[in-house]
């Protein structure tokens, strides 16, 4: 029985005009849309592999190790499954130094490549977003009239003399109506899929297409869940024309209005006014530094006297041979950095400062342990800090988002395609990791306290026994784990949403 | 006809519809209302305290004309729209400030020659730091791009269909009234049954707005949300006349709402976002990496040219007079690279700009900055009146210094130049204005084409409708 309602509610689904539009639009946007975000992927990609290389050949023509500031920079590769979630690939930075003297976060980076920021003013769209306003709404077009339409034309009445249970009715409505709609999403993906597969530079592997999976099954939720509540509506009302009506109204408030005006909202919730005290104290951390610096000088038999430049140690010591002395530093309130660091680069020290020597990398010995620790002392505060202003409201504006099904459908695909804030973040702790690796190098290798730090005379840097960055895109189960809470709220409601439906079906009268 | 126009008119103020979209309209214009009240006095005091230091700078300056001319009259700031609330326009994606130039330090061999202040364009990258969800602004743009586009297709869809649906077209038929009458009332009453909703809550909005005493709404802001108001007029006839047209064509209404909403789908949501990505791929413009490159190439030709053309330490004149043009050619090569580079990134974003023109939510939205004063189109304003300022500022300069019978008339360097104070008073002053007819002109391109869309729609309708078979 229950299939003969299923070929029936298919048939009267297939032969519609509805239908064949559903097709139509969800391929004509998804495939125009692939094609413009494949080539974009591809842009991103060709400025990454260039800029890696150029990197590659700046850091190797530094002959002294102190030259690695701005030039040991490391590249976030674009991720190709933000062909389906752009989520935060394209907007954050990718590209970052690594360097002892501060801590790598996500507002530290900058940009490669070519970009122009005028066209941040056009919206950038991939498939998620095409799924979420164009399936939506088809499921509400095919949902309005499932009962009020029956209701309307007296069919209802005709089946239900059947000695048919009213829940296979409803059931045998939504199989036929979810095939329906699996049709555009199914096809449009395979499409999108087969113009990444044939691309050459796009290179999906098991856990991509997991991933994608993992995608797959998020939309179909969501689609059923608009579904359902398209069908909620065609229950409660008596005739089609309000249901319409009222569709529409329900999917232009989740799905255009409801995250708009929630997250413009959002915005004049009060920021933390923590900002301000923080960066002062991250300054006096390095006015310490400073004054211990120079106290260490002073301290110093050799290095000391005035007459060698003193307290204005920049000077370089009086080493004959310096061929430049330079201040590297960062002062950005509004991320929260401040650092600095001064060094010198000699290319041959001539023999009658050589007794000094010992005595300046005794010197550089001192000052990049201590400022290291100063780093860690300062991250101490800069890491809540920074949570606090940026990371919390973003959150809070995330978690506003999901009391629309469209939040929680972009939110799980986000953790899927692994470019939402986590995914974006994972990258950032890789590259944390990677400065800690270089720092320990350094220590084990003696190299701060080496001559090669300040001076290339007696052999140059070896950049090639540095550890090598690499950054792997977290485990499928990882991307899983992310999207599941997400998804699990989307199969309640879908739930709960059902069962509403079948107490509104059961006791209506027809 | 008004009678007919009266009846669809009551018809509708009865209906869900009416009453949805009242409460949608109320509640997103209230929101734009509060938000924009907490926003903008930041944003204006943000202003005025980088005005207000920017002249202090400057003040500093005055002890000779050479420090003023050198480092320049500081930044230049946009000054913030009054009207944002209208139309966002994405400024946060685009810069406030104009002017702060890195002065590539000049030290050089003598030591002597300093950088000259040239114009720079820093392009602003809020998304860096930002990792919030992406939004739409709810602004007035929004509102009626989006929402009430969407309203007046769900006002029109089963205007005529469904009154065939249920018969009574033919019974409305049947009395002796021209078809165009009937076609032209139902217009008109759907138009009035919106317009209700859509003034009401814009008049909410303006009240919560002017009634706070932190945003000052002047005569030329209103005249300016006059000419707004009837932008979102015109585009309402567009989606109305839309409706009716496939209302007219299709037998059924819920075909009629299929069609019309996909229609609105493709051409509202993702036309202007699909087309300005395809379009923007065909140029690429210079980027910031090669910008950096050439400067530093320019940098080191004209240096070059400095050390080997350097006239010789016993003629002081022509060697103060090589130094000064060094210095002056130096900062004209660089401020003409800088503009070149912006030129190239602006054409990129016009030409994706144009290319949206197809969808009239894009056109409604540059209708809608333009008359804000906010978005790309006033950038481009801006940046051009940092240009006016610049050549007022040299010309300054040149002035003051011709008006001192003991300068040299070297401008460039120090030596060279008057050496009297300068009255802060005397140097002229950057204000960033925004020029009603400059908005028109920019408009009107857009404005022809909107009303375009809605006459061949009109006359779509009336055409489709007067050949209907009932």
């Amino acid at each position: 029985m229950l299939k003969t309602l299923i070929r029936r509610e298919l048939l009267d689904n297939l032969m519609t005009f509805r239908f064949a539009a559903a097709v139509f639009i969800t391929l004509l946007l998804v495939v125009a849309n692939t094609i413009v975000l494949l080539k974009d992927y591809e842009q991103r990609l060709t400025a990454y592999n260039t800029a890696v290389q150029e990197s590659h050949e700046e850091l190797r023509a530094e002959k002294t190790y102190s030259g690695y500031s701005g030039t040991l920079v490391v590249h976030r590769p674009p991720n190709p499954l933000s062909i389906f979630n752009l989520g935060l690939d394209k907007q954050v930075g990718n590209k970052i130094e690594v360097y002892h003297a501060f801590v790598p976060t996500i507002w530290d980076a900058e940009k490669h490549g070519a970009d122009n920021p005028f066209l941040n003013l056009f919206t950038s769209i991939d498939i998620v977003l095409v799924f979420q306003g164009v399936l939506s709404l088809l499921a509400l077009i095919f949902a309005y009239d499932a009962l009020a339409g029956e209701r309307e034309r007296g069919t209802l009445r005709l089946v239900l003399t059947h000695p048919i249970q009213r829940g296979y009715i409803l059931f045998a409505k939504y199989i036929s109506a979810m095939l329906c709609l699996l049709v555009p999403l199914l096809i449009s993906l395979l499409l999108s899929i087969i113009l990444l597969t044939t691309s050459t530079t796009v290179a999906l592997n098991t856990d991509d297409f997991l991933r994608i999976g993992g995608i797959v099954l998020t939309s179909l939720l969501y689609v059923s869940l608009f579904y359902l509540i398209g069908l909620c509506i065609s229950a409660l009302t008596r005739r089609t024309s309000t249901a319409l009506m009222l569709c529409m109204f329900v999917w232009g408030v989740l799905v255009l209005v409801y995250p708009n005006l929630i997250l413009t909202a959002v915005d004049i919730v009060p920021q933390p006014e923590t900002q301000i005290s923080v960066y002062h104290q991250i300054k006096q951390m390095w006015e310490k530094l400073d004054r211990e610096k120079k106290q260490f000088i002073r301290n110093d038999a050799v290095l000391g006297p005035p007459s060698r430049g003193g307290e204005d140690m920049d000077a370089g010591f009086g080493l004959e041979g310096v061929e430049y002395t330079f201040w590297q530093g960062e002062d950005k309130p509004s991320i929260l950095l401040y650092f600095h660091q001064t060094g010198l680069y000699a290319g041959k020290i001539k023999a009658e400062s050589e007794p000094q020597v010992p005595h300046v990398q005794d010197y550089y010995g001192f000052y990049n342990r201590e400022t290291i620790n100063t780093v860690q002392r300062t991250w101490l505060v800069r890491k809540p800090a920074l949570e606090a202003i940026y990371i919390q409201p973003a959150n809070l504006g995330r978690m506003l988002l999901r009391f629309s099904p469209g939040g929680l459908y972009d939110a799980a695909t986000e953790a899927w395609a692994g470019t939402g804030l986590e995914g974006t973040q994972d990258f950032f702790s890789t590259v944390q990791r990677y400065r800690r690796a270089v720092v320990d190098y350094f220590y084990d290798q003696k190299i701060f306290e080496s001559r090669q730090w300040f001076a290339a005379d007696k052999g140059t840097a070896d950049w090639d026994t540095l550890p090598q960055f690499s950054f792997q895109r977290s485990d499928t189960g990882i991307n899983a784990k992310r999207a599941l809470p997400d998804m699990l709220l989307l199969l309640t409601m879908n739930v709960i949403l059902f069962t509403v439906i079948m107490l509104i079906f059961i006791k209506s009268e027809v | 006809m008004w009678h007919i126009a009266k009846r669809e008119l009551y018809d509708n103020l009865n209906s869900l519809r009416f009453a949805l979209t009242t409460v949608l309209l109320l509640a997103l214009m209230l929101t734009n209302a509060v938000v924009h009240l907490h926003k903008h006095p930041k944003r204006i005091q943000k202003y005025r305290a980088s005005v207000t230091k920017s002249l202090a700078d400057l003040t500093v300056r005055t002890d000779s004309l050479y420090n003023i001319a050198q480092q320049g009259p500081g930044l230049l700031y946009k000054k913030p729209s009054p009207l944002r609330f209208c139309a966002d326009g994405g400024e946060a994606f685009l810069s406030d400030v104009v002017g702060g130039a890195f002065l590539w330090s000049i030290s050089g061999s003598s030591g002597r020659l300093k950088g000259f202040w040239r114009l720079d364009y820093p392009a602003a990258t809020p998304n860096l730091i930002n990792i919030r969800p992406d939004v739409t602004k709810v602004d007035w743009g929004f509102i009626i791009g989006y929402i009430l586009s969407l309203i007046a297709l769900l006002f029109t869809f089963d205007s005529i269909s469904g009154e065939r649906e249920h018969g009574t077209l033919r019974l409305m038929l049947a009395n002796p009234i021209p078809r165009h009458t009937v076609l032209i009332g139902k217009f008109l009453g759907a138009l009035i049954s919106i317009i209700i909703p859509l003034s009401l809550a814009m008049l909410m909005n303006l009240l919560v707005i002017s009634t706070s005493s932190d945003v000052h709404l002047g005569a030329n802001a209103w005249g300016r949300l006059g000419i707004i108001f009837f932008i979102a007029i015109l585009y309402l006839c567009l989606f109305l006349a839309l409706g009716l047209l496939v209302s007219a064509r299709v037998q059924r209404r819920a075909v009629s709402l299929v069609i019309l909403l996909l229609a609105w789908v493709i051409f509202v949501v993702f036309m202007p976002s699909t087309l300005a990505a395809i379009v923007s791929g065909f140029s690429s413009p210079m980027s910031t990496d090669e910008l950096w490159k050439r400067r530093g190439q320019l940098y080191e030709a004209r240096w070059e040219r400095y050390d080997t053309h350097l006239p010789k330490e016993s003629e002081p004149a022509k060697r103060m007079q090589f130094e000064g043009e060094h210095v002056i050619q130096e900062a004209q090569e660089q401020e003409r690279l800088s503009h070149e580079h912006l030129a190239q990134k602006t054409t990129q974003a016009q030409l994706a700009r144009t290319i949206t023109r197809i969808s009239p939510v894009a056109i409604v939205q540059h209708l809608l900055e333009s008359f804000a004063g906010t978005g790309f189109n006033r950038h481009l304003q801006f940046i051009e009146n940092t240009q006016r300022y610049a050549r007022q500022f040299r010309e300054f300069v040149a002035d003051t210094d011709r008006a001192d019978p003991e300068s040299l008339h070297f401008i460039g360097v120090r030596e060279g130049m008057s050496q009297k104070p300068v009255s802060s008073d005397a140097v002229p002053k950057f204000e960033d204005t925004l020029s009603l007819s400059k908005d028109f002109n920019a408009a009107a391109v857009d404005l022809l084409l909107l009303t375009l869309f809605v006459v061949v729609l009109l006359s779509g309708a009336y055409l489709a409708f007067v050949r209907v078979e009932v």
